[in-house]
């Protein structure tokens, strides 16, 4: 990691090299680990991008800057002294002003009221009256950001870009040392983004340091400096510049170069099986054919936002689209509808196993067994030992550790609870599809094989399996072709032993010539 | 500490390995039977268990709607909205007929609670709320603001003062309550899907299971439940009164929290439920026995009430009652 070293000299203060220096962070929630040994060091008046894919652990780390959360390890230093926020009011008072993809403005407030929102926030209990900062001080700040609004309109009555500017105008007001920008354009249109970027420049002018997380590239290399990116919680690329690095290198260091054996055996695929015709997520999506033969592993792989998850839980009914026809083998399948799905032989495996798959306080036998209930009740009467018969085969098939169906399954690891949302699936009666949606997120090494096995072996049955996935190695490696998704619609299919590269250029939506 | 309360381990397998409010309804009965004059006495376990029979029968249908995760508010209402309606309806119909419809206005309260609920996805709160009122005000309503007294009659008190085999009409109800409730939750197809849609309800409709149809279930049945009490209670007031039972509501919530059953939904035994219901039935009755002031003696009934509920949720003593499979959930982590 060569640097090309600038020793500023700060207030003569050789110290102060870093604006913001954090190494070593480590954040656990529960069994998950959000942050293993992230750092990011910013230099004043720079663009520092955090890049990362979902789940990578920028927002925890952001949060951990901003004084949101607090590490379980690690040292933070703002202008080279060793820090730890209590909380974020803290973090504003020592300049680091946070900036949130969701506005932080109060709408029905006027714009002088929301300038005045962090010093009436400081203020103590009843003492003092509403603490108003002076008009001309609030004129003053709003002009740095070139916003020449109505003091006294409220707040809703702008625009998306100029209440962003109001709430940069406000960070401002607080002796701003390091501006944090959390996907600030999702929103904005292209002129307001040119808008706040020529703010976002003056302002590193006059030596302000900015944190720009965003997941567009374009806005990435027109505006950063240098760039840090994450990846399972620890920073693989760190504070290098952002000049020395390739497009392809950063996309390659967000989603990882773990080689894996490429050359697991797949079946041979039959007649097709589910056909989707027309599918459209959206009324502005383009409309996908899809269809996926008996025995095959197709993968659907996109960048974040791209759409290829929501494509893949459409396939299954699991959400409603705007257009388009489902079916298996012939007979038609009204989309969005998970009971009919199921009794048609779709399993589905969600992507957010907590939000979407467990039955935290559930049994770990009973989370297993929750698609196929009317297999194992007769007459409205669960059978005596039928739940056990049906599913414990699968449960000691795929490895569940530890060993114990009673188990609540909020006591297991992210791992053994994939595997028993897999077993729901794998027990469902005549199954013929089975869509799975990041099968091994946030899952060890052992399990993740495990996982990888049973879907080839299901596969081998005659399953036909949907594998939609982030992680591109999972995706080359199972699937018998690869169905590129951007924008919320199908951009070309890729064969198996396509290279990565090849796939990462198709993601980033360059075509080989 | 989400070993002890998050991911303690609650089963409901059909096994009765008895819940922590079991102890509470033990240390209870120990105390006063020893400080209570009377209370042990055949005759006054006798009068506590029919006193506490129509909160226990209600509190079943409670039991169901929070492992649904809802709430139901609306008994109480319908209970005196039910006892309205059975007076009412007792000079044309008979005595059979008049219970008949009390308990069919019951049902119906249920059924637009469970329509209103499950199919237009509104707060249980709310909409059990509103129709608490909707009920108390029909009541109202019919009865022209006053009690009206049922002409007396054997058949009419039967189900609050008959004896079957010498043991107390109400009595047997429960406890029939309580079977089915037990045979519901533990061997049923309908059960087993009450408890995955009040675990995760985007996991149970993601897993093929049509949660409408399971929330309508469990609400009517809860008005089932509460239909009964209805009568029971109607017969043992021999009157239809607006204002029956307003703490109905508030008591089996309480109940089901003594029990151990966390509102969060998708847990819950009907033992647990059974313990609960016990330690207020014995709480009234003594509190009664004592001739305490109306003011002590619910100041009492609250301290014992939100005294279990802590006891229960508190790590330290945890580890104290035989919760063995929280700490082995401790171990295997570490």
């Amino acid at each position: 990691m060569t640097r090309t070293a600038t020793i500023r000299q700060t207030r003569g203060d050789p110290c102060k090299d870093w604006t913001l220096e954090v190494s070593g962070i480590a954040k656990n929630y529960g069994a998950t680990c959000a942050l293993r040994n992230a750092s990011l060091r910013l230099r004043p008046g720079k663009v520092h991008a955090l890049l990362g894919e979902n789940g990578a652990g920028k927002s925890t780390l952001v949060k951990i800057v901003v004084g949101a959360i607090q590490p379980d390890r690690g040292r933070i230093a703002l202008n080279g002294v060793p820090t730890r926020f209590a909380g974020v009011r803290q973090a504003i008072a020592a300049g680091v002003i946070p900036i949130y993809q969701h506005l932080s403005l109060f709408p029905h407030l006027s714009v002088l009221e929301n300038l005045s929102a962090f010093a009436i926030a400081g203020a103590a209990g009843l003492r003092a009256g509403p603490s108003l900062v002076p008009r001309a001080t609030a004129r003053a700040w709003l002009d740095a950001v070139g916003l020449g609004c109505d003091l006294d309109l409220p707040v809703e009555r702008l625009s998306v870009g100029e209440r962003q500017l109001v709430e940069i105008a406000r960070g401002l007001g607080q002796r701003c040392t390091l501006l944090v920008l959390d996907e600030p354009t999702a929103a904005l249109t292209h002129d307001e983004t040119d808008r706040l970027f020529g703010v976002v420049r003056r302002l590193c002018a006059e030596g302000t340091a900015v944190l720009f997380i965003s997941h567009k590239f374009d806005e990435i290399e027109a505006l950063a400096d240098d760039v840090t990116v994450l990846r399972d919680g620890v920073a693989v690329i760190d504070a290098e510049p952002l000049a020395s690095l390739s497009r392809a290198e950063l996309v390659r260091a967000m989603l990882g170069d773990m080689v894996e054996s490429g050359d697991r055996a797949l079946p041979q695929p039959g007649g097709p099986v589910l056909t989707a015709t027309g599918l459209r997520l959206g009324p502005a999506d383009t409309a996908a054919d899809i269809t996926v033969r008996a025995g095959e592993i197709v993968g659907l792989a996109g960048l974040v936002g791209s759409g290829a998850l929501e494509l893949a839980a459409a396939l299954a009914g699991a959400r409603p689209v705007a257009a388009g026809t489902l079916a298996v083998r012939g007979e038609a399948l009204p989309p969005g509808d998970r009971a009919r799905a199921v009794a048609a032989g779709v399993g589905y495996v969600p992507a957010d196993r907590h939000a979407e798959g467990l039955f935290g306080p559930l049994a770990a036998l009973q989370n297993a067994s929750s698609s196929t209930v009317a297999l194992f009740s007769r007459g409205g009467l669960l059978r005596p030992g039928g739940e056990a018969a049906a599913l414990m085969p699968w449960l000691r098939r795929l490895n569940l550790h530890p060993f114990q169906p009673e188990r609540p399954a909020a006591g297991f690891s992210g791992g053994n609870q994939q595997k028993l949302l897999l077993s729901r699936n794998l027990a469902v009666p005549d199954l013929r599809v089975l869509v799975v949606l990041e099968p091994t997120r946030g899952v060890d090494i052992a399990a993740r094989e495990t996982i990888h096995d049973a879907l080839v072996e299901a596969a081998g049955r005659g399953v036909s399996v949907i594998v939609a996935s982030s992680d591109l190695d999972e995706v080359m490696a199972l699937s018998h072709r690869i169905l590129v998704v951007r924008h919320g619609s199908l951009d070309g299919e890729l064969p198996r032993g396509t290279g990565r590269a090849a796939l990462m250029d198709r993601l980033a939506g360059r075509r080989a010539a | 500490m989400m070993a002890l309360t998050g991911a303690r381990p609650r089963r409901f397998s059909g096994r009765l390995n008895p819940p922590a409010a079991a102890w509470v309804v033990l240390l209870l009965f120990c105390v006063f039977a020893l400080a209570v004059p009377r209370f042990a006495s055949a005759g006054n376990l006798e009068n506590l268990l029919r006193v506490g029979s129509i909160l226990g029968i209600a509190a079943c249908g409670q039991t169901i709607v929070l492992i649904l995760g809802g709430i139901e508010f609306s008994f109480g209402a319908s209970a005196a909205l039910a006892s309205v309606v059975t007076v009412l309806a007792l000079p044309s119909a008979g005595v059979a007929g008049g219970f008949a419809a009390g308990a069919a206005s019951v049902l119906l309260v249920g059924l637009v609670n469970g329509t209103l609920v499950a199919r237009f996805s509104l707060p249980p709160f709310l909409v059990t709320l509103g129709m608490l009122m909707v009920a108390g005000g029909g009541a109202a309503v019919l009865a022209g603001g006053l009690p009206i007294d049922a002409p007396p009659s054997d058949a009419f008190s039967w189900p609050a003062r008959g004896r079957v085999a010498g043991i107390p009409v109400p009595i047997l109800a429960a406890a029939a309550s309580f079977a089915l409730l037990h045979l519901l939750l533990a061997h049923t197809r309908a059960g087993r899907l009450w408890y995955l849609v009040g675990a995760n309800g985007t996991a149970a409709r993601l897993s093929g299971i049509t949660v409408w149809r399971s929330v309508l279930a469990g609400y009517l049945l809860a008005g089932a439940f509460c239909a009964l009490a209805a009568v029971i209670l109607t017969s043992r007031v021999a009157s239809g009164q607006p204002g029956l039972a307003p703490n109905l509501p508030f008591e089996t919530i309480a109940a089901c929290a003594v029990g151990g059953i966390p509102l969060a939904g998708g847990q819950g035994r009907a033992v647990q439920t059974l313990c609960g219901v016990l330690v207020i039935a014995m709480l009234n009755n003594a509190v009664v026995l004592l001739n305490l002031p109306v003011a002590y003696q619910q100041l009492m009934i609250a301290a014992v009430i939100l005294g279990a509920v802590i006891l229960q949720r508190a790590p330290l003593l945890l580890l104290l009652l035989p919760v063995r499979p929280a700490r082995q959930l401790e171990e295997d982590r570490s």
